[in-house]
């Protein structure tokens, strides 16, 4: 059977809770092979989706598919190399570490138990996998929470914020590890409200807000790479204006608080921008561009920008 | 491949009834519990008899003997089937508790098969320690009966069945009732009311009539050997049909397993 484009798709998604829709009609596309972000304020629907994706809640209308799979009918099938975490990891505290994964091994069948000691061995838990679980530190149980997922050699990882609760060390050794698993050409679909997280985790990301994708693509794509901008300090800021509006690869140009911001057709305007000015005997004593940050994006398309002003 | 890792014990692959053993065996509070519900008190009752016999033959008889174990048989089953509402409670509802069961429901394995491997597994768990209690009774009242008369070898083997039905019948109770509660302390609390309270108070009020026929404990003790029923009638005299004693436990237990496994499917993990 052929690969499917997208691991995990869905149309017109919709769950509500009475008369409170959280997630609506969303259509999510996640290709295969690439961490993606599932980017959103808390409270945006990111929880209630992968819930949903995985069989933990019903749907109130719309599709959804899991490697190809079309989920619930063939759910099985498709979770069977689909390995998750939700919200934070939970194990029986009074067993070990490995004890738990023989818990799910006994879910999942014969070949998982195979699994479980290179998976205890690759997250770096194998000086404690004979200890009871309730003597773990956050950090370990994420840890041994990817190990469980690692059980199902899974083509997709599902991570609802895997990095919360996590150390800056942790959060490090975590992200490499993600990063390992998409080399290794699996497919990690992670949520988050952190957007530093993501920016750096993830190539594709979709924004959500308040139950719908405000916006998917490659982070490139989201930070607005293909719109870039320079900010311009000038002497004589008016006649500067008309000039650079009039100026060939410039989309637009306007001047705030003493300083001429101006969006690009194409990066390479800069230099004839600064050669326009120079030869119009304006001095020009600020020319920067913009590093595009997916921060500025994500508040600028979600209702925490409304919220904060 | 690390030193810790190389030397680390392997897990043999075991199915999902064993696993549910596991998380019970593993459990060192119930383990106590358990045993101070079922082999502990038969250690004591025959322990003292025998001492008592042993100091002064002349005012107290054998340990053994038919009547020593009508009452050894009494008190294993009360006690047991506490001990059943305890184990059947943490069975049905210990992954819930402890956010375990979203965690089993991701790996696509149904729902159903995940509630039908606690009934095994938590029976694996919890029979062993009645049948150790009760072939302790069995031993010493069989060996140990002195000029009583000895129990046959047929009224062992079947109160010995019943025992472990009554029993094996409050696991399943506890654990349907359990996995609807998602409470592991609501489901203990109800059914210990029930079983030792509310189910007496319901056979001792003679207006029900027929009606207390439904009352499990009236079925059992219909079906008990009936050489130690008058041992084990812990209330009124209820006549009730042989066909109508077995069909009230196992309406009850279908009625448990079937609430018990529709909650399962259809809750939010």
């Amino acid at each position: 059977m052929a690969e499917p484009e997208y691991v995990v798709e869905t149309r017109g998604l919709t769950k509500s809770f009475g008369s409170r829709t959280v997630v609506k009609a969303v259509d999510l596309r996640v290709p295969r092979g690439v961490a993606f972000g599932y980017l959103g304020p808390n409270g945006a629907g990111k929880t209630t989706l992968i819930r949903m994706l995985l069989g933990l809640t019903r749907a109130n209308g719309g599709t959804m598919s899991l490697r190809g799979l079309p989920v619930p009918e063939r759910r099985a099938e498709a979770l069977s190399r689909v390995g998750a975490i939700v919200e934070e990891p939970r194990f029986h505290g009074h067993l070990t570490g490995r004890e738990n994964l023989g818990v799910v091994a006994a879910a999942r069948g014969r070949d998982a138990f195979e699994r479980i000691g290179p998976a205890i061995e690759r997250v770096g838990l194998a000086h404690r996998a004979g200890d009871r679980v309730k003597t773990y530190s956050m950090g370990m149980r994420q840890r041994l929470g990817i190990a469980r997922c690692l059980l199902a050699d899974p083509d997709l990882l599902i991570l609802d914020e895997p990095m919360n609760g996590l150390d800056p060390a942790g959060i490090l050794e975590f992200r490499n590890l993600l990063r390992a698993l998409v080399d290794e050409g699996r497919t990690v679909m992670l949520s988050s409200h952190i957007l530093d997280e993501v920016e750096k985790t993830c190539d594709q990301v979709a924004i959500v807000d308040q139950g719908e994708i405000v916006a998917m693509g490659s982070l490139d794509e989201l930070r607005g790479v293909d719109q870039p901008r320079v900010l311009i300090g000038v002497d004589r800021e008016s006649e500067a204006l008309r000039l650079l509006a009039d100026a060939p690869g410039v989309s637009s140009a306007n001047v705030d608080d003493g300083v001429i911001h101006v969006t690009l057709a194409d990066a390479d305007a800069i230099p004839d921008l600064n050669r326009r000015l120079v030869e119009a005997g304006i001095r020009v004593r600020r020319l920067e561009p913009v590093q595009a940050s997916l921060e500025e994006r994500f508040l600028a398309i979600t209702s925490r920008l409304e919220d904060s002003e | 491949m690390t030193t810790a890792a190389a030397t680390a014990p392997r897990l043999r692959p075991f199915g999902l009834p064993r696993a549910e053993t596991l998380k019970l065996r593993k459990r060192r509070g119930l383990l106590v519990t358990v045993t101070l519900l079922t082999i502990v008190p038969q250690v004591i009752a025959y322990g003292v008899l025998v001492i008592l016999h042993a100091a002064n033959p002349d005012h107290h008889g054998p340990a053994g003997g038919v009547a020593n174990l009508g009452g050894a048989i009494s008190a294993l089953i009360l006690l047991g089937s506490v001990a059943a509402i305890i184990v059947g409670a943490a069975a049905g509802a210990d992954d819930l508790n402890a956010g375990v069961f979203r965690e089993l429901v991701v790996t696509g394995r149904s729902r159903l098969a995940l509630f039908g491997a606690r009934i095994p597994g938590g029976l694996l768990y919890l029979l062993p320690f009645v049948a150790a209690a009760y072939t302790l009774s069995a031993l010493v009242s069989g060996l140990g009966n002195g000029y009583l008369q000895a129990p046959s070898t047929t009224l062992l083997i079947e109160s010995g069945i019943w025992v472990l039905a009554n029993i094996a019948f409050y696991f399943v109770i506890a654990l349907g009732v359990a996995s609807v509660t998602g409470s592991r302390a609501y489901t203990i609390g109800i059914l210990l009311a029930w079983r030792t309270i509310v189910s007496h108070i319901l056979t001792a009020i003679g207006g029900l009539g027929a009606a207390r026929e439904a009352v499990p404990h009236i079925s059992f003790v219909r079906l008990a050997p009936a050489a130690i029923v008058k041992y084990v009638n812990e209330g009124p005299d209820i006549g009730t049909s042989v066909a109508a004693a077995v069909a009230v436990p196992i309406l009850w237990l279908v009625v448990a397993i079937a609430v018990g496994a529709w909650r399962t499917a259809t809750r939010d993990a």
